[in-house]
């Protein structure tokens, strides 16, 4: 059985769009294009995500994000073309699950979707069990005995020094490391031109575990001082 | 330990420094004056001779003893002419012709027969002359002599007088024997001298012997007979015996007949004649004993200062060496005077030069004595007397009579006036005067206007004041004057009137001045709060002051409550007019209060200017607002068909069944659609930037990791261009304080500029360079398109190239240097030829 988004924007065509793009995936979407619509077909059927716009006529986005809120903890995401970091917080801290600028790239918007549909059916609730060798961080979660990586549940195929470096930064989250001290650790040698080798060795990763490397929100470099590992 | 032992090397280059130049000083001075006056004395035979008949003044005082001889025998008198003046008595050539006997200060002058100037009263022997007194039976009877000073000729009777009472005198002094015969016949003696010719037999003890046979002397010393005549011309008093016989100084024919005959003793000794007549003893002439006392005497002092002059320079010449030691001294001397006031300074100079000269003035005008006043009133009265050589004589006199002493504190105080004024930065400012007038300024600097102008008045009204009292005291010291009572009241009189009247002058201005100066301060706190950013609108606050202001008049003159007043804009003033009224008793309507202000009409200018900014202010403030919310809404109405533009154009590109030429189509469209994208965002950040808008995350961050970092992130794009990169940073972190994320994107902007607009195969140049409180990074590259002069890089949807055909949103400089600017960087764009630099400056942390 395949899972059921709804899709809610006043612009039609973006539904269609997205709907089209998630279709490919083989979600089943529905549509509502204002805040009343998408509660009215919230009541009826049973959805496992929204997306949904902020600015809308009749209801706006954040307002129906609070009353979906009240009686359901889905995922929800946000769509909107207002970009700034303050509007971002304000939609996640009204209880939204991820925050997706317009205009979006449909593939991170597919890979988007598709993460928090898994960590929602898959994961189940993230605080049920927390085991002694897992790290667990958002989407990503690493096992240390087995120096194994899984984003949205999925391992992923790091290199040794890859590993090392997820090693690293995982055991310490939020904690800025410099590149010399993580080419010290992870290589064991002396630094020596560590910063080119070390933001090659982390754009892999991030191209391997960032639903959108070009802004990563796991892997991120503190400019001036080094890299760290986001916490969520 | 080892500062202490650089602080005692310290300590001893300087002291062998200053024992150097004092030694040097003190003893080149003394030979200065111990040395005779004339170069053919110096002959060190003379100096130094131990014989004391090798002196010049042996020679001189024997041949005036030949001289009183021979005239005594030709029937003469000791002198010519006596000049009596009590006590003391000068007669021609006598025993005490080189002495001088100053009772009144124990000390005594001698000179020296012009070779031995100055006084050698430091000398402890010629304490030995206190007990020496004038024989009592030399005193003149003033009614024999007379009292006067004019020349008489002397009576015979006073001749014999005089000639006893002469060789009573010396005839005790057995140092010199004497025989003086004439005609074979024996006249004067003190002894069984021989006087026949060549028969000269000495006695044991004497080993000179002068004889004068009538014609021509002879001198034996030592048994060896001198040449005395030389070539028999009498030329030079230092080299030629003054003696007669020479071709040109003959002997006269009262002299043809006598015969005389002198010995001297060899060492002479002290006689003394014990008298009963009188109370004590009295000590014979013994002129020739203190002769050779002296000469010894000044020897030993000549040899002495000749050692201490050497040591002195040797000092010198070892301090030239330990000159490091003796500078570091010096600084340190410097910073002990540098805590001292100035005012200390300049008193202890005064009282130090005062007390050496007023040392070194008295002994010049003892040796001086009245001769000087004499010359100076001489000189005041007559204008003829004063002549350069007089003064350069006294001048000269005065100067040789100044004390070593008075030389060594010279050169020391002026060695420390030059080490003060070396080492200490303005010595001047370090004074009790200069702290009085920096409080007294600093404190003046943080008041208001109006009471500096008080304080001013108030030292005007002290002076003029001072001024009246001084004019009525010099008007009542002229009073006693030869003014006749008359003239002297009204003098004053008019004094006072004049006093009187300024007085109130001084203070009437000084009110109208405060009432300008309390105008000034309300215009300039005003001009504050403008400058400050208060463009507040006078008329809400002018209400609420009112009441107080118009409660009473004396209180509307406090600043505050004045510049309520003065900024009470006309329309109100009726209004106003009336609270006035109402609270106080009748006194002034506000119309006259303007109109007494010196500065009403600027008051007003002020007010519009204000009021023009404050309007301007607000539109340009409402303008940028407006703008911001354009753009924001303008870029989100553009945003929403292009995420449909965006995901359509996805799907086109998904499409596999769409013809090779239609692809292409899909291609661009797909590329211009990411343009536009871009292009939306950076509109937006640019505007918010210039704004002020932009939420910033300062931090402090490694400029140069920040470079490198970037240059990492972008290592692909560098690694795919044809142009590379050259780095120049420095090992240690540069730290500033900027919004990583926000320079990031500078970077990357200027890096991005730099690969697109780089001629092919040339190099982009990073550095980062530092002077310790900015960080400059500059990004220099070669253009391959020729830079155009006058261009404004920066300005929004300005690039390189003209026909826009490339990609970019045209606003990478213009973000990188919002965004630079905002971080509270400089950003600067310089270029030559086609040499493009960009430079990014920090204050470093």
């Amino acid at each position: 059985m395949s899972e059921c988004i709804l899709v809610v924007d006043d612009d039609r065509e973006i539904v269609k769009a997205i709907s089209i793009l998630l279709e490919g995936e083989g979600y089943e979407v529905l549509k509502a294009y204002d805040g009343l619509q998408a509660l009215d077909i919230l009541a009826s059927h049973q959805v496992r995500l929204v997306l949904i716009d902020v600015m809308m006529p009749r209801l706006d986005g954040l307002s129906a994000l609070l009353r979906i809120r009240e009686k359901q903890n889905i995922p929800v995401i946000i769509l909107s073309a207002k970009s700034e970091d303050t509007d971002k917080i304000l939609g996640l801290s009204m209880g939204a699950d991820d925050y997706v600028a317009k205009p979006y790239n449909p593939q991170e918007l597919a890979a988007r979707v598709k993460s928090q549909l898994r960590r929602y059916t898959c994961l189940g609730d993230i605080h049920a069990v927390s085991r002694m060798d897992e790290l667990r961080n958002g989407r990503l979660l690493y096992r240390t005995d087995e120096k194994i990586l899984y984003a949205d549940g999925e391992p992923i195929k790091l290199t040794a020094k890859e590993t090392g470096i997820i090693d690293l930064l995982m055991r310490n989250p939020g904690r800025v490391f410099p590149a010399e001290e993580i080419y010290r650790r992870v290589w064991e040698e002396d630094a020596f031109a560590s910063e080119n080798t070390v933001m090659v060795h982390i754009r892999r990763i991030r191209e391997k575990l960032e639903l959108n490397p070009k802004e990563p929100e796991y892997l991120k470099v503190v400019w001036g001082i080094g890299y760290k590992m986001e916490k969520h | 330990m080892d500062t202490k032992w650089k602080n005692i090397k310290k300590a001893l280059g300087f002291i062998i420094f200053f024992l150097g130049v004092s030694l040097t000083i003190w003893n080149g001075v003394q030979l200065s004056k111990r040395l005779p006056g004339r170069p053919a004395s110096w002959t060190p035979g003379k100096l130094f001779s131990e014989d004391y008949q090798h002196s010049q003044r042996f020679r001189n005082h024997i041949s005036n003893r030949l001289e009183i001889f021979l005239t005594i025998a030709a029937g003469g008198a000791p002198s010519g002419w006596i000049y009596d003046n009590g006590w003391r008595f000068y007669s021609g050539d006598t025993f005490y012709d080189d002495r001088y006997y100053d009772s009144s200060t124990d000390s005594i002058t001698e000179d020296y027969g012009q070779s031995w100037p100055g006084s050698f009263h430091e000398q402890e022997a010629i304490s030995e002359y206190g007990t020496f007194s004038l024989p009592r039976d030399v005193e003149w009877d003033d009614d024999e002599w007379g009292y006067d000073e004019t020349y008489r000729p002397l009576t015979d009777e006073q001749k014999e007088k005089l000639v006893q009472q002469y060789f009573s005198a010396i005839a005790g002094d057995k140092n010199l024997l004497y025989s003086i015969s004439c005609d074979g016949k024996l006249l004067y003696t003190n002894s069984d001298l021989p006087t026949t010719e060549g028969q000269m037999q000495l006695p044991e003890g004497y080993n000179f012997l002068l004889y004068f046979d009538g014609e021509k002397v002879h001198i034996t010393k030592d048994g060896t007979e001198l040449d005395i005549y030389g070539d028999g011309y009498y030329r030079d008093e230092d080299n030629d015996w003054y003696v007669p016989g020479y071709h040109n100084f003959p002997v006269s024919d009262d002299m043809k007949n006598t015969a005389v005959c002198i010995a001297a003793a060899k060492e002479p000794v002290l006689y003394t004649r014990g008298i009963s007549r009188d109370s004590g003893y009295r000590q014979e002439e013994n002129t020739l004993y203190w002769l050779q006392y002296n000469l010894r005497a000044s020897r030993t002092l000549l040899l002495r200062n000749l050692a201490g002059l050497a040591a002195g320079l040797l000092l010198l010449f070892l301090s030239f060496f330990c000159r490091k030691q003796k500078k570091e001294a010096a600084r340190g001397i410097a910073r002990l005077q540098g805590k001292v006031w100035i005012e200390v300074k300049i008193l202890l100079l005064f009282l130090l030069l005062y007390g050496v000269l007023q040392e070194s003035a008295v002994t010049f005008f003892n040796s001086y004595g009245y001769d000087v006043w004499q010359e100076i009133a001489w000189m005041y009265s007559d204008y003829a007397y004063i002549s350069p050589e007089l003064i350069a004589h006294y001048g000269g006199a005065f100067l040789s009579s100044l004390s070593p002493l008075f030389w060594s504190i010279l050169f020391w105080l002026l060695w420390l006036l030059v080490n003060d004024l070396r080492h200490n930065k303005k010595i001047w400012r370090h004074g009790l005067t200069a702290k009085l007038c920096h409080t007294f300024s600093a404190r003046e600097i943080n008041q208001p206007l109006a009471r500096k102008m008080a304080h001013r008045t108030a030292i005007l009204s002290g002076a003029v004041t001072a001024y009246g009292i001084l004019f009525i005291a010099a008007a009542s010291l002229l009073s006693h004057a030869n003014l006749s009572r008359d003239v002297a009241v009204g003098t004053i009189l008019l004094c006072i009137l004049a006093v009187f009247c300024f007085l109130p002058a001084v203070v009437l201005i000084g009110s109208k001045n405060m009432k300008a100066a309390r105008d000034v301060d309300a215009l300039s706190k005003r001009i504050d709060e403008i400058c400050g950013g208060d463009y507040g609108n006078v008329y809400a606050h002018g209400s609420g002051s009112s009441g107080s202001g118009g409660t009473s008049p004396g209180k509307a003159e406090c600043p505050g409550g004045s510049s309520d007043a003065v900024y009470r804009p006309s329309p109100d003033d009726a209004g106003n007019n009336a609270v006035r009224q109402n609270g106080k008793t009748g006194q002034a309507d506000s119309t006259a209060l303007y109109g007494n202000h010196d500065l009403g009409k600027t008051m007003a200018r002020l007010e519009d200017i204000r009021q023009g900014l404050a309007l301007a202010v607000d539109e340009q403030m409402k303008s940028e607002r407006m703008k911001v919310e354009l753009i924001a809404n303008v870029s989100h109405d553009i945003k929403t068909p292009l995420t449909s533009i965006i995901s359509y154009v996805q799907f086109l590109k998904e499409e596999e069944s769409l013809p090779e030429h239609v692809k292409d189509y899909v291609k661009i469209l797909d590329e211009k659609s990411q343009r536009l994208k871009n292009m939306v965002q950076d509109v937006f950040a640019v505007s918010k930037a210039a704004s002020g808008e932009l939420p910033m995350h300062m931090e402090e961050l490694d400029f140069g990791k920040l470079l490198l970092q970037t240059m990492a992130d972008m290592d692909e794009q560098i690694k795919n261009s044809s142009i590379s990169f050259r780095t120049e940073l420095p090992e240690e972190p540069v730290m500033i304080t900027a919004d990583g994320q926000r320079m990031y994107r500078v970077f990357q902007n200027l890096f991005q500029n730099a690969l697109k607009y780089s001629l092919d195969g040339s190099r982009v140049y990073v550095t980062l360079k530092t002077d310790g409180t900015m960080a400059i990074a500059s990004v220099k590259n070669t253009s391959h398109l020729e830079l155009e002069k006058d261009k404004d890089f920066t300005e929004r949807f300005v690039r390189g190239d003209k026909s826009r055909t490339d990609g970019g949103s045209g606003l990478g400089l213009s973000i990188a240097q919002s965004f630079t600017e905002a971080c509270g960087g400089q950003f600067t764009i310089e270029f030559d030829a086609d040499l493009f630099i960009v430079r990014v400056a920090f204050p470093q942390c």
